[in-house]
């Protein structure tokens, strides 16, 4: 009998990277619906917006798989609770992608040409934050193969800090554009800037969302 | 007298099929698990080691297996037992032994019941020892230490696992540098394996194999490893410096990669050891018995010292090779197939950790369950967050399963025992010189 096997159970850290890999390419499609909106290709953004959904269920299946393989009865160097957490703050980042291209696709709705530099800044901002993130969590693997210690635990930890820090320069950038829409209300109809507050609030959640993320990933590295 | 002798080593044979077909798979889980090896290689390689270890290092914890339990004299000396009939019951329980063990391991494994063949010989004999002579013919006090020694093997097992393995990742997977860190200490791994399966080997002697090797003890025996170890630390450190130089500037997870890959050759060879403590401790599950009864039969008397003959070293190793040959692959083809993350760093710590203590329990001629020690280890490693998942329910049923083998065995044992005594006691007495 080879209960020697029955031991060994599968690691969930090779499934998490592929979650986080597949809500990054969600998030980098942030910036085609940008400049989709920006050139009123109203048919592109509706594309868009279908691939995004399709990247998003492809991350909730393998969201399921990691959920089954999480068991109280495994035995695991993080507490499974901790991996939950950081699985659904994920899954909100490709949420949060998939109502910017919502909002995108149920108005047809043009940017003020004045507003376009601080939007765009706003907009890379967002993905340097998501970038920031992954660079770390796709290294979950390695992080497990040197047993959450080391120099690659430092290094991961780093990048976390840098996540935080992209994160407040991204608040920073949103006030910018904010107060930027509220200067040009005379000239905007209210409709209108509700859609970009509304436009503004999913794009900064991507942003909080990655932050939270990134909160777990140190959880993990510093013993949850 | 000729056949009684063929019987019983048919039985012996028997019994180290089931063991060959059981648990050799287990201590080849960390190559075949890692990928290291492929399974007909785990296979081959797997046979040779448990045969050197059974022949070459064998011999302790067949001793105890033969008289350290029951004692002989103490079945002599039981009262209403003629001295001449003593030779005949020690036959007859220990051939009851043997076969009561090797069916309740056949039963089990059926089952799916991950049972330990130590925890059922020993629990065998015990019952038939308490049957002849009543309670005093058992060494209480040996029994014991080799319970006592079934709790501690899988604790020293872990306590060693966690400290090898915290000993790679800081000193190796952890710097900023890990090829460079490898070269440096990687080494250590084989010199430390080395030193631990050659002592074994050597330390009391091989004088069982030739009389020209008396010298070879004590004080010798530790230069000998001693110096082979240092020999394989260098050719390893050359090996591992020709592979790994000019790779220090590459990214980390790259490295990583690379450090792993250096340890698969010391996983291939970790497992070779686990085979080989394997086969040195349980090899006497199966021909303590026969050991036990060979000398009877041969002279008609119970003796206390015998030394075990060289052949039946030899038929057990054959039996353990045989069975892993029949039925051991398929075991190991699951193995290799179900463990997936299993890193060659985890392999190293899990292998060395086993033998030590294995090779450490045969010494002491303690007989302790190689698959215990070896989900010891595994845990270990956990515990320095270094498994992926570990299955907290398959390390309860495996730990507790003893709990029934022991009594299961003991009475399988006895039942056998009385029926043979009505049925063949005679035939036996006539068969004896």
């Amino acid at each position: 009998m080879s209960f020697i096997g029955d031991l060994f159970g599968k690691s969930p850290f090779g499934p998490l990277v592929e979650h986080t890999k597949k809500v990054h390419e969600c998030v980098e499609m942030i910036r085609p619906l940008a400049e989709a909106l920006v050139k009123e290709d109203y048919e592109e953004i509706h594309r868009l917006q279908d691939s995004v959904c399709k990247v998003e269920y492809q991350a909730d299946q393998i969201k399921h798989e990691i959920r089954e393989l999480l068991p109280r009865r495994y035995f695991m160097p993080v507490a499974s609770s901790v991996l939950e957490d950081f699985l659904h703050y994920q899954d909100k980042i490709a949420d949060s992608v998939q109502d910017f291209a919502v909002i995108l696709l149920i108005r047809q709705t043009k940017l003020h040409p004045a507003l376009r530099e601080e939007y765009f800044g706003f907009v890379d901002q967002i993905l340097k934050v998501s970038r920031m993130l992954l660079s770390g969590a796709e290294e979950l693997q390695e992080l497990a193969e040197t047993s959450f210690g080391g120099a690659e635990a430092t290094s991961v930890l780093e990048r976390i800090r840098g996540v935080g820090e992209e994160e407040w320069k991204a608040d920073r950038l949103q006030r910018v554009l904010s107060k930027k829409i509220y200067s040009l209300e005379k000239e905007i109809d209210p409709v209108t800037i509700m859609f970009y507050d509304k436009m503004l609030r999913t794009l900064s959640s991507v942003a909080n969302e990655a932050e939270n993320t990134a909160e777990l990933l140190r959880r993990m590295i510093l013993h949850s | 007298m000729l056949a009684l002798l063929i019987v019983i080593a048919v039985l012996g044979l028997y019994m180290a099929w089931n063991i060959g077909a059981n648990d050799v798979a287990n201590s080849m889980a960390c190559a075949v698990g890692s990928k290291s090896m492929s399974v007909k290689w785990a296979l081959i390689t797997a046979g040779f080691c448990e045969f050197a270890g059974s022949v070459l290092v064998g011999s302790h914890v067949t001793d105890t297996i033969r008289k350290g339990i029951v004692s002989p004299d103490a079945v002599a000396a039981a009262p209403g037992v003629a001295p001449a009939d003593a030779a005949v019951l020690m036959i007859l329980g220990m051939s009851a032994a043997l076969l009561a063990s090797a069916l309740w391991l056949n039963f089990a494994t059926w089952m799916g019941m991950p049972v330990s063949t130590t925890h059922s010989i020993v629990g065998a004999v015990a019952g038939f020892g308490v049957t002849v002579a009543g309670w005093g013919a058992v060494n209480w006090w040996k029994l014991v230490q080799i319970v006592a020694s079934w709790f501690i093997s899988p604790v020293i097992g872990g306590i060693l696992g966690f400290c090898f393995f915290m000993a790679i990742s800081r000193l190796i997977l952890g710097r900023v540098r890990p090829c460079r860190d490898a070269v440096k200490y990687a080494p250590y791994t084989v010199v430390f394996v080395v030193f631990v399966v050659a002592l074994s080997i050597v330390y009391k002697g091989l004088v069982h194999i030739s009389a020209k090797l008396s010298w070879l003890t004590g004080g010798n025996a530790f230069i000998l490893a001693g110096a082979l170890a240092v020999g394989a630390g260098v050719l390893s450190r050359i090996l591992i410096g020709r592979t790994l130089r000019g790779r220090e500037d590459l990214p980390l997870p790259q490295q990583l990669q690379l450090v792993e890959r250096i340890f698969i050759p010391v996983v291939v060879f970790c497992s070779c050891t686990v085979a080989f403590s394997h086969g040195a401790n349980d090899v006497a599950n199966a021909i303590g018995p026969l050991a036990a009864v060979v000398d009877i039969a041969r002279t008609g008397a119970v003796k206390m010292d015998v030394a075990v003959p060289l052949w039946v070293l030899i038929l057990g190793g054959f039996g353990i090779v045989l069975g892993l040959a029949t039925y051991g692959y398929r075991v190991i083809d699951t193995v290799g197939t179900k463990i997936t993350m299993l890193t060659p760093s985890r392999a190293v710590a899990a292998g060395i950790a086993t033998t030590t203590t294995v090779l450490g329990c045969t010494k002491l001629g303690l007989p302790v369950s190689t698959t215990h020690t070896l989900v010891g280890a595994v845990l270990g490693i956990g515990l320095a967050r270094g498994m992926g998942a570990v299955n907290r329910e398959v390390t309860k049923s495996i730990f507790s399963s003893w709990l029934i083998t022991v009594p299961a065995a003991a009475i399988l044992c006895v039942l056998l025992f009385l029926l043979s005594r009505i049925f063949l006691f005679d035939l036996i007495r006539q068969a004896l010189p």
